[in-house]
């Protein structure tokens, strides 16, 4: 892949307050973000990619010096299903993460010492309010399409609702309009690995060695529900590497060596109190609820206990992996089935694969054709 | 001359009214939906199985969704449709009644094709071949031909009256390019297809 363009990450600092649904208020904040192609000059060729859990701004091409290229570089740059070539891809870093964007990691203005569990808790709304203030940085009012997988999906379903007259369609992989049970034991669990750790210290750990052991084992139980079980044993089985080593508890398995190496190489570059928010973003997310109601502080129709007309005749793609245990297809025809109600002209596909909820970053082939015949189909049939 | 495919379409296309909500079930790459669209402006959506014929379907702009009809309509609510539409796939279907339940569960109508297994070719067919005709199968060979219901118009319009389900409107497609509106002597020999407008008495 070192044919992949260049590209490198951008900041956009906004100085003033930004207030969170919580009603906490953040004094500054700063926004990483990559932008891939070039906005036309009416500024409605825009695509706007949400990134996952694990995810950050640089969705493709690569960095200078890198040979690896961005998270969905397969699926973004010319000629490929978010053609650079027509479009102008944004992908902006969440807010409490940890590549660029304010997070529990950055430094607090007030004190000059890192937020840490100081930083105010997120929603999925949050972290979309964050990428509109981009969106008005680029004078864009318009955008072909927002697109995300897993906690992406979450996003775009939010971002989608909240202000639909800003979107031409969207186009969710992968994901659920609320955590089931199962999804947040997971997720609870990860985060139980990493406050269990001694070197986590309350979030308190800038300037120390991070909670490494709580972040990797949390990252190795992410790792086991991104595959399939059969993909699992295909890849791994009952081989055993490293059997020299004297020690009794040594991993032996592969499988052990893999997650082992999943682990490692995630404490590397992410950070534990941001694997706390977001995920914590994640679970509380509810799509029905956050939209409905007279509570509402953000959105086109906030408060008005309007209905969703604009969304009326908008387009939709709801994407699903036969294979995702984490995601099961069920949720996906749950969204269907939500945004149908709303007069959303959905469309669903559900691609076979084995490779589990992963499938949304490895099986781009399949991806590419469904995402490229709905982004380039006509709007509106009646019009031909 | 146009084929009864073509026919079958132009009949829809008739019964259909404009800005109706329309379910076409086994939709393939969108034709008549695309055309539907565009003549009578409905708000349709499509149910496919194959990979292919969906993005067929999303390249044409037409809203599809991938599933199987079998089991696929508890996806959508009680009389989410005006039409419901199912032609050339009913021989396919695992569950026909159940199918023809459910159409008529989301819909207020539904649009079915017959493809009339009593019809004089096919029996023609079967004593000269032995074995069912290529037409019959549509694809494949005995053992992975899609098709696995034989069924007959009289048996299909027996099956109606034994479901409550009343038959608002039909034609029969005859040899030499003749269609009818009403019931004939002898349809089941002379018969080759027939289409339904199927409704409840709610």
């Amino acid at each position: 892949m070192s044919t992949s363009p260049i590209v490198e990450t951008s900041i956009l600092s906004i100085d003033r307050p930004f207030r969170l649904e919580s009603g906490e208020i953040l004094s500054e904040v700063n926004i990483a973000y990559e932008t891939y192609g070039e906005l036309n000059k009416t500024k409605d060729n825009a695509i706007l990619i949400e990134h996952a859990l694990s995810g950050n701004a640089h969705a493709a091409f690569c960095h200078k010096g890198e040979t690896k290229p961005g998270w969905w570089d397969v699926m973004i740059g010319p000629g490929k299903a978010f053609d650079t070539e027509k479009y102008f891809i944004i992908c902006a870093n969440v807010i409490s993460g940890c590549n660029g964007t304010t997070g529990p990691s950055s430094i607090n203005p007030a004190t000059g010492e890192p937020y840490a569990l100081t930083f105010p808790p997120v929603t999925i709304r949050d972290m979309v309010e964050v990428q509109r203030l981009l969106l008005s940085h680029f004078g864009i009012e318009r955008l072909k399409s927002v697109v995300g997988g897993s906690m992406g999906g979450m996003q775009t379903m939010q971002i989608f609702c909240d202000y639909p007259s800003l979107f031409d369609s969207f186009i969710c992989i992968a994901s659920a309009m609320r955590h089931s049970a199962q999804q947040i034991a997971f997720n609870e669990v990860g985060r139980r690995a990493i406050m269990a750790d001694p070197r986590w210290n309350g979030g308190n750990f800038y300037g120390e060695i991070p909670p490494e052991g709580g972040l990797s084992v949390a990252r190795m139980i992410g790792h086991i529900t991104y595959i399939s079980e059969k993909m699992m044993q295909e890849k791994f089985g009952r081989l055993r590497k490293g059997k020299d080593s004297k020690a009794v508890f040594r991993p032996s398995f592969e499988v052990e060596h893999y997650l082992d190496y999943q682990g490692i190489a995630f404490v590397r570059r992410f950070d534990a109190n941001s694997y706390l928010y977001i995920t914590t973003a994640i679970d509380n997310f509810d799509l029905v609820s956050s939209i409905s109601g007279s509570t509402r502080l953000r959105g086109e129709n906030r408060a008005r206990g309007r209905g969703f007309d604009t969304l009326r005749k908008k387009k939709g793609l709801v994407i699903s992996f036969t294979s995702d245990w984490l995601y099961p297809s069920q949720q996906s025809h749950d969204i269907v089935r939500f945004f149908s109600g709303l007069n959303v002209r959905v469309s669903y596909a559900e691609i076979a694969t084995d490779h589990g909820h992963d499938a949304f970053l490895t099986d781009y082939e399949q991806l590419s054709l469904i995402v490229s015949s709905f982004l380039d189909s006509p709007n509106e049939l009646s019009r031909l | 001359m146009p084929t009864i495919r073509e026919k079958t379409q132009n009949i829809i296309e008739d019964w259909i009214a404009p800005q109706s909500r329309v379910l076409d079930l086994g939709c393939g790459d969108g034709t008549l939906l695309s055309r539907l669209t565009q003549r009578k402006q409905v708000d349709g959506i499509g149910v496919e199985i194959s990979r292919d014929m969906i993005v067929k379907c999303l390249g044409k702009g037409i809203s599809v969704y991938q599933a199987d009809i079998d089991h696929g309509l508890s996806q959508w609510d009680e009389l989410s449709f005006d039409y419901v539409i199912l032609t050339a796939t009913l021989q396919v279907i695992h569950r026909p009644y159940h199918v023809i339940n459910e159409m008529l569960r989301v819909g207020r109508c539904a649009v079915i094709s017959v493809s009339n297994f009593g019809y004089a070719a096919n029996r023609l067919g079967i004593m000269l071949k032995g074995r069912m005709t290529d037409e019959m199968r549509l694809t494949g060979d005995w053992h992975d031909t899609p098709v696995i219901r034989f069924v007959c118009l009289c048996e299909f319009i027996r099956s109606l009256s034994e479901m409550g389900v009343d038959i608002l409107d039909a034609r029969f497609f005859l040899p030499f390019d003749l269609a009818v509106r009403t019931k004939i002597p002898l349809d089941n020999l002379i018969v080759k297809e027939a289409i339904f407008m199927l409704g409840h008495n709610r």
